[in-house]
């Protein structure tokens, strides 16, 4: 029988609740030294697996997550069998207990900011004083200084970006352990964050974003978590 | 209700951030172990029509992606 993986927990002990998975089937913990993985039959038959089974996913991950330290696995990775997960978790011991330690005690958070890019972008005339296009000029110079003007109105944004993200981040000074900032994603998506925080600074971490949210009607900001430390974990692959 | 759900503007970004994780973040095995690779495939290209982070999808299937993510409401 194939097994589902969830992802890596910090005990090797059999888990105390019947806790149920994918498509219901029973989780159990697989256990590897010190530590387990947590897994569920899966017959290859179940097809097509949908968006609410990865939902599912997520829910046990959660739940483990009150329990334990777990490395949460990306949706769906299924063996052939156990030997394939004993295999793996051999040839990944070492990295899985770096993660396991560096991420104890620790939850994910994400924040991300919605400003109007495309507005800013239209408002912006380019700066003639520079490099004034000229009828004098030949074509070819004139498409050079239209294209510089394109990079300068494209560098104002960026620096205007990371300005404001310098802001918003400067809320979460000191409340997280490690911190993801990924710029304009689109031309609206001014931010998206992630955050790993100690179990013990949620709640700081929370009034640091109401303090953000309270600081300025001009953009919108979006607040999600606690999450399993997907974004934390370094692997060979990440 | 989770605190999550609390915090959320909407229902659609909550589905958003949870794809974005649980498809695209995490532990990731490659095929140089006993793994389903082809199965997997097969997952994949069931989820496609399911999911709106067109971005994810296409990282996924190890095709290149140069338009913008799908941005929450």
């Amino acid at each position: 029988m194939a097994a589902y993986i969830y992802g890596v927990i910090d005990s090797n002990d059999r888990l105390d609740a019947a806790m149920t998975g994918l498509k219901g089937t029973l989780l159990r913990n697989l256990p590897y030294r010190d530590m387990g993985v947590i897994l569920s039959d899966f017959d290859k038959r179940i097809a097509p697996i949908t968006k609410d089974h990865a939902f599912e996913h997520e829910k046990v991950v959660e739940r483990l997550m009150e329990h334990f330290t777990v490395l949460p696995f990306r949706f769906p990775t299924v063996f052939d069998n156990e030997e394939g997960v004993l295999s793996m978790m051999s040839a990944r011991y070492d990295n899985f207990t770096d993660n396991l330690r560096r991420l104890r005690g620790k939850m994910e958070f994400g924040i991300k900011v919605i400003w109007p890019g495309d507005k800013m972008r239209m408002r912006l005339t380019p700066d003639q004083n520079s490099s004034p296009l000229l009828a004098s000029d030949t074509p070819v110079k004139n498409f050079l200084k239209k294209k510089f003007q394109e990079y300068q109105k494209e560098k104002k944004i960026e620096n205007e970006a990371e300005a404001r993200i310098a802001l918003v981040d400067g809320f979460f000074d000191g409340l997280a352990a490690e911190k993801k900032l990924e710029k304009l994603k689109t031309e609206n998506l001014l931010l998206c964050a992630f955050y790993l925080v100690e179990k013990g600074k949620q709640e700081d971490f929370r009034q640091a974003f109401e303090r953000l949210r309270s600081s300025s009607g001009e953009f919108k900001y979006l607040f999600s978590g606690p999450w399993p430390p997907y974004n934390f974990i370094k692997t060979a692959n990440s | 209700m989770s605190s999550r759900d609390v915090v959320f503007e909407s229902k659609e970004v909550t589905l958003l951030e949870i794809l974005d994780r649980v498809l695209d973040k995490g532990v990731v095995i490659s095929g140089d172990l006993v793994i389903s690779v082809a199965e997997v495939d097969l997952v994949y290209i069931g989820l496609k029509a399911l999911i709106s982070s067109v971005e994810t999808m296409e990282r996924l299937r190890g095709a290149p992606f140069y338009g913008p993510m799908q941005e929450p409401n």
